[in-house]
């Protein structure tokens, strides 16, 4: 029973999918599909990310490009112990920051704060209504609560790596997110109380 | 929904779906990093081509505007120039010691402790 059981161990050890850094090494070692499955791991959440910040649907892929193209040349520069993901969404962070920049200088106009959430779809369903609600109250933050909260969501980032992340204190982050949170309820209570 | 406690925005903030990426945004990325298309020419063999293009052409240049001479000239100069220089021991005494130094450094690899700079994967 025991044998049978190491060996189910061994299989697994042998199948189980490799870890980020083992990606990193592999990817180093000359192997593209390692990066190829890095990418598959998290092409859609830094996507998200560069999203939420933006609010462009080109820009946020051209951002998620970016992010991967400056990932993959400074592989080298990759700190062993470091977590691939919270590295790619800083890469990601700061090539929105660097549009946002660009967008302040270019334009005449000033940003808005709020977004404008739209008529939106008819109810078709309660969970998507919801979802578009809770979509509709994020983009309505402003940028800095934003992307502590885009943050958390994606996959309940911890405050350390959210603060890694966005260079900022980790009291910051742990304000941000308790200001982000509060205006949020305030939001999605005063709509609720609305409709 | 109300969201008044702190569990319940947590609980639906972690069940929002990700933003859908564009389709053609995986292949893109992949494109431009690890996938990427050799390039055609490395960039030596670039200033080599470069180079031979420029002497064809000069060449042409001189043949076409008649200074045929010119060029004998050209030639004899220059293959003079070169058996002075290597004919000279001195020459090719200090060549042969600017190779061996050469080598010796592209050989020595001096006193780096072996593990600096080398990856290690995460456990």
């Amino acid at each position: 029973m025991s044998a049978v059981l190491a060996e189910r161990r061994r299989v697994a050890t042998v199948y189980s999918e490799p870890d980020d850094g083992q990606l990193v090494a592999m990817t180093l070692g000359g192997n593209p599909e390692a990066f190829a499955t890095l990418v598959a791991r998290y092409d859609r959440a830094v996507y998200h990310l560069a999203f939420r910040t933006l609010h462009d649907v080109e820009e946020a892929k051209d951002a998620t490009q970016e992010a991967f193209f400056k990932a993959y040349r400074s592989l080298r520069t990759f700190k062993t112990g470091a977590k691939f993901s919270t590295w790619i969404f800083s890469i990601v962070y700061h090539a929105c920051c660097d549009r946002l920049n660009r967008r302040k200088r270019y334009s005449n106009e000033e940003l808005p704060e709020r977004a404008d959430p739209g008529p939106g779809p008819e109810r078709e369903a309660i969970a998507l209504d919801e979802a578009r609600r809770l979509r509709a109250a994020i983009d309505a933050l402003p940028e800095k609560y934003r992307t502590v909260i885009t943050l958390y969501h994606l996959q309940g980032k911890q405050y350390e790596e959210i603060a890694e992340v966005l260079g900022l204190p980790m009291g910051t982050v742990k304000t941000h997110l308790f200001r982000a949170k509060e205006q949020l309820r305030k939001l999605l209570n005063a709509e609720e109380v609305t409709e | 929904m109300n969201y008044d406690s702190d569990d319940a925005l947590d609980r639906a903030l972690f069940a929002l779906p990700l933003e859908e990426p564009p389709a053609d945004l995986r292949a893109a990325i992949l494109t431009a990093t690890a996938f990427r298309p050799a390039p055609l020419f490395n960039p030596w063999e670039i200033v080599l081509l470069g180079t031979i293009v420029a002497i064809a052409l000069w060449l042409g240049a001189v043949i076409v505007m008649g200074g045929s001479n010119l060029f004998v000239e050209s030639v004899e100069k220059i293959g003079g120039l070169l058996n002075e220089a290597f004919g000279n021991l001195t020459t090719l005494a200090w060549i042969a010691a600017g190779g061996a130094t050469a080598l010796w450094l592209s050989i020595f690899t001096g006193f780096q402790s072996p593990a600096k700079g080398t990856f290690t994967p995460r456990r």
